[in-house]
């Protein structure tokens, strides 16, 4: 019971975050509600059990992603007019319609699935997680994990590579 | 056992290390670089062909899987990779951008087609689809100075990544349906029981996100800007590969996995591909830029082969099968000529064509050839192409389909016979001779020779498909009679 008033209570303040997040006048308020988005994120996983999801959801996304976030904007120093609303006031009945029509359909799907009762996953291992994790990504997943690296190698020279300026480009700045 | 299954994977992962550190070393001079990238390709053709039959089978926990529909696709993703990279050595002085990296980009996305062609995981299609797709962002916008291709690839960034949060919700919610995103157990799944809606729902958020990579209507918005900013290399990388990478990947989860579910997703995808050959070819009628024309033209060729693979029927794969090969040989053709002759008429309008023939008379005809195969004249491999895939269709008895499909035909004759006109009667503005290259050159006439002989002998070819997908476990069943909930 107090589990589920829990659930109640994070979910609610997640949706006011998120809410806050696409509504925010200033873009580093949105930042700060995407925060309590992810650390509601990071409630929900520890109720699931999953500690160590838990875990690398604050450091990587709260802790590192965020920060990032914030750095960007603060080096942009965008003016509060200058963001956000002038796109948002152009077309929010199309965008709200959109969202609650997409939103409409999942409850309908969910609600409906839940009737049928599909067989789940099984999710009731809440024993270490970190060593489930690792035996997974070790042995079932192998394949993709290695793939991955190679894919934030490509990701990674990509980004040096087009944000790195040319001498050409810097000789003509100065 | 397993390394000899991975072969092919492993050597072009180990070429994006080489072409990346030789470019950083230095070691072959810049202009060099093509023929380490092309001797790479060469080694992983060889392991590919030193693959023996009976090593097939597969691996990882059955997550790869090599069978000769994989190998057949794979052999094809190597011929594209190596005429992209003749396309860039012609292209490479207008790259400003380090050259090893974009080797090394081109290496990454042809490794995820080539894992896409052995996929047999949802999870393992995610990683390889992302492959592609991320080294595309990259090599889209790979022309920092020009602001289209910097929008080009933003674009191309914002729309695919929303495409790839489609793709990786439906994997989530196939996976929490089935407990497994292995396709074997997931078509167990859905063959004993019911199937709920959140799993239908996941089915239909896959098709949306797979449905971006070939470029098909409703998920269509990216590709005319991106065709026109992004290096002409790309595009054809883009147009060719990806497109082909998308409907492997449809393939084997349609037909693998979903086909006794067929009875929901055949109208769907037949009203898709209507939809999407009637939007891109009239789109195509008025465009200006060849590149953009081009752009709507791929997106007409992905509405012939959804019609493929909306008759769920194996004749409608090997179509696919036949279609994809016609498609590479005459698309490339087209994009190897617009790369060497952009750099001398100056720019991609089609003003620019005119009076080509008179300017170099091979790159024209080359040109000639390689549109009409695209529009389906006769003695062309886009024709063979095109009659399996309308017989494909009429065998399934959607003959409204196969009706749209034929008109399509001749709106595409149309805007593919402007640019012949222009090239032909036209008159130069500037009337000095275009040279091209000896690569470029055997290139252009091996591809030409190409759109030749498959449109003379199909059958050769037309068995070979047939072979590579007789051993599936889809072609035993044709039409499973369980009928959706």
């Amino acid at each position: 019971m107090g589990e589920l008033l829990l659930f109640y209570l994070i979910a609610a303040l997640m949706v006011a975050a998120a809410l806050s997040v696409v509504g925010s006048r200033l873009p580093i308020y949105s930042v700060l509600s995407l925060l309590v988005v992810m650390g509601c994120q990071a409630v929900f996983f520890v109720m699931l059990h999953a500690y160590f999801v838990a875990a690398i959801q604050l450091l990587l996304y709260a802790g590192a992603v965020l920060v990032l976030f914030l750095f960007v904007i603060m080096l942009l120093q965008l003016s509060p007019e200058a963001v956000a609303y002038p796109r948002l006031l152009s077309r929010p009945a199309i965008g709200i319609t959109a969202a609650f029509g997409l939103f409409l359909i999942l409850r309908t799907v969910f609600f409906r699935s839940l009737a049928q009762e599909p067989p789940l996953a099984d999710l009731s291992r809440p024993h270490s997680t970190v060593e489930a994790i690792a035996h997974a990504l070790m042995t079932k997943y192998l394949l993709p994990f290695e793939l991955t690296s190679l894919l934030i190698l490509a990701a990674l020279i990509g980004a040096v590579t087009l944000a790195k300026q040319q001498a050409s480009d810097s000789r003509l700045k100065r | 056992m397993t390394w000899k299954l991975i072969g092919v994977e492993f050597v072009v992962s180990v070429w994006t290390i080489v072409t990346l550190g030789a470019d950083i070393l230095n070691l072959p001079r810049r202009n060099r670089l093509w023929l380490l990238a092309l001797a790479g390709l060469s080694l992983a053709a060889i392991v590919l062909a030193l693959q023996p039959p009976e090593s097939l089978g597969e691996s990882f926990q059955d997550m790869f899987v090599v069978d000769g529909f994989g190998r057949y696709f794979k052999g094809l993703f190597l011929v594209i990779a190596a005429v992209v990279i003749v396309m860039t050595r012609e292209f490479e002085d207008r790259l400003s951008a380090p050259l090893g990296a974009f080797y090394m980009l081109l290496f990454t996305a042809l490794l995820g087609m080539l894992i896409v062609a052995s996929v047999n995981d949802l999870l393992l299609l995610f990683v390889g689809l992302e492959l592609i797709t991320f080294s595309l962002y990259i090599m889209t916008a790979y022309l920092k100075t020009d602001p289209r291709s910097v929008e080009a690839g933003m674009k191309y960034l914002i729309i695919g990544s929303i495409a790839s949060g489609f793709l990786i919700y439906g994997v989530a919610l196939l996976y929490g349906f089935s407990g497994s995103t292995h396709f074997p157990s997931l078509h167990k799944a859905i063959v004993s029981g019911v199937i709920p809606l959140s799993a239908q729902a996941g089915f239909f958020f896959v098709l949306a996100g797979l449905g971006f990579k070939i470029a098909a209507v409703p998920f269509h918005l990216w590709v005319p800007d991106v065709y026109e900013g992004a290096p002409t290399p790309v595009v054809a990388f883009l147009s060719v590969g990806s497109k082909m990478a998308g409907i492997i990947a449809l393939v084997r989860i349609l037909y693998g996995v979903f086909l006794p579910l067929h009875g929901l997703w055949m109208d769907t995808l037949a009203i898709l591909s209507a939809a999407t050959m009637l939007y891109g070819n009239l789109a195509a009628i008025v465009q200006t830029n060849i590149k953009r024309l081009l752009g709507y033209s791929s997106i007409g060729h992905a509405g012939y082969l959804l019609m493929a693979l909306s008759s769920g029927s194996s004749l409608g794969v090997s179509a696919v099968g036949y279609y994809l090969l016609a498609y590479l040989v005459s698309n490339l053709t087209v994009f190897l000529v617009i790369v060497a002759a952009s750099k001398t008429i100056g720019g991609d309008h089609l003003e620019a064509y005119n009076g080509l023939s008179k300017r170099s008379p091979a790159l024209a005809g080359a040109l000639f050839l390689g549109l009409l195969s695209l529009a389906g004249v006769p003695p062309l491999a886009g024709f063979s192409g095109k009659l399996l895939i309308l017989l494909a269709g009429a065998q399934a008895g959607q003959l409204w389909l196969v009706t749209i499909g034929a008109l399509n035909v001749a709106l595409s004759l149309y805007y593919y016979l402007m640019i012949v006109k222009r090239m032909y009667l036209g008159t130069p503005i500037n009337p000095s001779v275009i040279r091209v290259h000896p690569v470029t050159h055997t290139t252009l006439i091996l591809l030409v020779l190409g759109i030749f002989v498959l449109g003379i002998f199909q059958n050769p070819f037309l068995q070979q498909i047939q072979s590579a997908i007789e051993n599936q476990q889809w072609t035993r069943p044709q039409f499973p009679n369980a009928e959706p909930p």
